[in-house]
């Protein structure tokens, strides 16, 4: 079957069989070129897609999926979605819906031809090379994903978009005298045209070539300058605990803090699915809430979670539109663009600038907020960058960090992980290193 | 899943369009998740993966499509997606004339599981990731605890031009317990993850009851734990899991994935001394029931037990197809992928550091100040500079020899090689652990062991 009579058979039968349903349809299409030594070395071109399902029964909820479209699949999904429902204990509806639209969030953002897309990779590849201090290219290239989502259910809800996003990649060694340094980026954006090869490189050259002839760093405790991307990635860890399921789960550190200041006044988060260019703007949510802007901290004030329909129910309040859900997983909660609003002027005096975290995944803990990551940086002092350190690790908590928070730079730049997060150079008080 | 003939087809037409070599990997993946809190069943997914890759070598150059439609027009449809962005269309070479003589290689059934998926039903499960839940709930502090199943079978198809047919049936078990102790404003989590190639055997080897009131003690260890301190010390890192270190220290460094391009430290150093003597390293896709094992590898070659250190010294790299025209090394069948939407690319399987001949408690004495790393979390490496970190997730102080306080939020962090010269000595007590790793061709189930091992310095990231 095509999707769009995968759709209408499945609605139809679980109509049929007494179900409310919420059905999740989503294509996916990738394409991504990596270059190497001046050829190319992989291309990639995909289409990928499926069918997510969320059924009631019996006043509680059960998922299922599927990406094969036979009669056969469908059925199977739907059978299990029921039976996954009548085991579980958690009570839930689909909620009412209406429809939305359908929305082109791309537009001629990725129509360059391939030829374009494949003289990007390798232009960029050959730039990373063009600093005799490079030693080897892991992965230079371009990547690009276009997503079709569309939403569908039982109570009415009813809607479409497209979305996607291109970018440049590299990963590459640096050495001077037996310092050797590994440097990874990417830049993302909504067209192909915007984006610059030659400059990327150049960027990630500059980046990596810093950090070059480093030194350890002494244990002890100074101020750390966060760059923009670095902040960025604590903001995917500080998320979870924005999270609405988070908190509804027992698993999130903010719970009962609502309208306490959590952190300095100087740090305001907002999440903003309706942002231009941000990265992953939607028009509505996995449920088909329509999309808005969210103020999570206000001046340091902790002003809401991150909301489904379900989590905003559990707690007992205002559903801020934030459900996610990929078609292969149950519904959860997400934000889109999540960004630390930028302040004004900030002047390095003396500290650690850290450029990158690393390990974040497992250095940092979601429930606790307590944190402890290796980190590359440089060494300042009297306003000036004295040379790179390495080989050290940063402590505390996140919640810590936050209130330490004494500085909030202009310049804003994003991440793209789970979701987009972006964040302009940070200055706190104080953090513990460790090192030699 | 797919008929010889279709598979003959699509590769015959890879080759009339100019290609090398072609492979077809197709998979039909059946899931399913179910997590239990606050004694409920909360979360209940089921799923079906279905679909197929098409690689295609022109030199060393690679194209590679994937798509859900398994029929003969979606795969020749994607396959003439490829040879025009390959940019190739219509040229017509005498290879794509002949037959193909498949080689069908029949499963032998090494990690069969013994409960075979249909045979219990959902509530069986329900019970079993109840009893873990309760065996969680061993003190009031214990504030939450989340147990989880996946369950996950794949069946997967490959074939290429080579003439090779392997079909496996892999079925992967695993279960999870989150426990969440809390004391005042202090939050600790505490968690513990069995899993291997089998069914739902998988409960008899780790009794739930027993997982949960692992995870739950490490929460509650982790409570009443201290900051652990910052500085660099000697480290004696706990068997099973502790492996976790010499994955992003070593194994990442010794795929070709980063050596081919000699972006790895690693690169070239075949025969030479590379680790203290102490150091025998070994990736072993065999390991009956393994949680990183399979019989063949996702390029359809069998699986080998691969000593990549011995004594110290570099013996083998693994080396998958891309690897092995790039550098000449013999494959090692470490081709491995996350599933259809991957090209595959070199991967560890079940990596360990080997048994040594010291006592456990003999690695400690004489320590005057330093970490017992009991329990690792994660851990992330950069191969062309070899700087790795990874958690501790439960930690201990150990004072003239002794085993003391317990301490938390540790990340040891180091250089690579550095690291694998200071191995002062190795226990005989080795165990492995599953582990989910995350790299080019996506997270692949992989374990990770060896016994007690002491390092003579590393950096441990603490408060200071």
């Amino acid at each position: 079957m095509t999707l769009e009579e995968a759709k209408g058979y499945v609605l139809r039968r679980a109509k049929e069989m007494g179900l409310e349903a919420e059905l999740l349809f989503v294509e996916n299409r990738e394409l991504s070129i990596r270059a190497q030594g001046g050829r190319l070395e992989e291309l990639k071109e995909a289409r990928q897609g499926g069918v997510g399902l969320r059924v009631v029964a019996g006043g509680r909820v059960g998922y299922a999926y599927t990406e094969e479209l036979s009669q056969e699949a469908l059925d199977w999904a739907l059978e299990e979605a029921r039976e996954n429902a009548l085991l579980s204990a958690k009570e839930g509806r689909i909620p009412p819906g209406r429809p939305l639209g359908s929305h082109d969030l791309l537009g001629e953002g990725l129509s360059a031809p391939l030829e374009a897309k494949r003289q990007a990779a390798l232009s960029l590849e050959k730039a990373l090379r063009e600093d005799p201090r490079v030693k080897a290219v892991l992965m230079g290239g371009y990547m690009e994903r276009e997503v079709r989502l569309a939403l569908e259910s039982t109570q009415g809800a009813q809607g479409a978009y497209r979305t996607g996003l291109a970018g440049l990649m590299g990963s590459f060694v640096m050495g001077e005298g037996a310092s050797l340094k590994q440097g990874w980026d990417a830049q993302f954006g909504k067209e192909f045209h915007a984006l610059d090869p030659g400059r990327t490189a150049l960027e990630l050259r500059e980046k990596t070539a810093r950090l070059l002839g480093a030194r350890p760093l002494r244990t002890g405790r100074y101020r750390a300058y966060l760059e923009p991307k670095a902040m960025a990635s604590l903001l995917m860890i500080l998320a979870q605990a924005f999270s609405g399921k988070m908190a509804m789960e027992g698993k999130s550190r903010l719970l009962g803090r609502l309208g306490e200041r959590i952190a300095s006044e100087l740090v305001t988060l907002i999440d903003d699915p309706t942002l231009e260019k941000g990265l992953l703007s939607r028009p509505f949510d996995a449920e088909g809430t329509p999309a808005r802007p969210t103020v999570v901290v206000e001046k340091g004030v902790f002003k809401t979670f991150l909301h489904n329909s379900e989590t905003a129910r559990a707690l007992g309040q205002e559903n801020t539109g934030h459900a996610r859900r990929g078609y292969r997983g149950p519904l959860g909660v997400g934000p889109s663009n999540l960004y630390l609003a930028p302040g004004g002027d900030l002047k390095l005096t003396d500290g650690v600038v850290i450029t990158e975290f690393m390990g974040l995944h497992a250095g940092a803990n979601p429930v606790s907020l307590d944190f402890s990551l290796q980190a590359l940086g440089l060494w300042v002092e009297e306003g000036e960058v004295r040379h790179a350190v390495e080989n050290f690790a940063v402590a505390g908590n996140l919640l810590e960090l936050l209130q330490a928070v004494e500085g909030v730079g202009s310049d804003l730049d994003w991440v793209l992980m789970d979701a987009a997060y972006g964040s302009p150079t940070v200055a706190v008080a104080e953090l513990s290193f460790a090192g030699a | 899943m797919l008929q010889a003939e279709l598979l003959e087809a699509v590769l015959k037409r890879a080759l009339a369009g100019g290609a090398d070599f072609a492979e077809v990997y197709a998979e039909r993946s059946r899931k399913r998740q179910m997590v239990v809190r606050s004694g409920r069943l909360e979360d209940a997914l089921s799923g079906l993966d279905y679909g197929a890759g098409i690689r295609l070598f022109f030199g060393t150059e690679v194209v590679y499509a994937y798509t859900n439609d398994l029929t003969k027009e979606g795969l020749l449809e994607a396959l003439e997606t490829l040879l025009k962005a390959k940019g190739t269309l219509g040229k017509v070479d005498e290879r794509g004339m002949g037959g193909l003589d498949f080689r069908k290689r029949a499963p032998k059934g090494l990690h069969t599981p013994k409960v075979p998926y249909g045979e219990k039903d959902k509530r069986y499960r329900l019970e079993r990731l109840l009893e873990a839940e309760s065996g969680a709930r061993i003190a009031p502090e214990i504030r939450q605890v989340e147990a989880s199943l996946l369950e996950w079978e794949q069946e997967v198809l490959i074939a290429n031009t080579e003439g090779v047919l392997a079909e496996e049936r892999r079925v992967r078990t695993r279960l999870f317990v989150l426990a969440v102790a809390q004391d005042g404003a202090e939050v600790q989590t505490g968690y513990a993850g069995p899993g291997k190639s089998v069914g739902l055997e998988l409960f008899d080897l780790y009794p739930p009851k027993a997982v949960g009131e692992k995870a739950a003690r490490q929460a509650l260890t982790n409570l009443r734990a201290k900051p652990a301190p910052a500085g660099t010390f000697p480290v004696v890192v706990g068997p099973g899991f502790g492996g976790v270190l010499f994955h992003e220290a070593v194994g990442h460094l010794l795929e070709t994935t980063s050596v081919a391009k000699k972006a790895s430290v690693l690169s070239d150093k075949l025969g030479e001394r590379i680790a203290s003597p102490a150091v025998t390293y070994i990736d072993d896709g065999t390991l009956p029931h393994a949680w990183g094992s399979t019989e063949v590898d996702d390029e359809g070659r069998p699986t080998e037990r691969t000593v990549l250190i011995e004594g110290g010294v570099l013996k083998a790299y693994m080396v998958d197809r891309l690897g092995h025209l790039q550098t000449g090394y013999p494959m090692t069948g470490s081709g491995r992928r996350q599933d259809y939407t991957f090209a595959p690319t070199s991967r560890m399987r079940n990596t360990f550091i080997a048994p040594g001949d010291k006592k456990p408690e003999e690695l400690f004495e004489g320590i005057e100040f330093g970490l017992y790393a009991k329990e690792m979390g994660g851990g992330q490496v950069k191969p062309g500079s070899g700087e790795y970190n990874f958690a501790v997730q439960e930690g201990y102080i150990i004072r003239k020899g002794r085993i003391e306080e317990p301490v938390r939020g540790a990340m040891l962090v180091g250089k690579g090689p550095e690291t694998l010269m200071r191995v002062v000595a190795v226990a005989d007590d080795w165990e492995n652990a599953p582990g989910m790793c995350g790299s080019l061709s996506g997270a692949v189930p992989v374990e990770v062991g060896q016994p007690h091992v002491l390092v003579s310095e590393i950096v441990v990231g603490g408060r200071a």
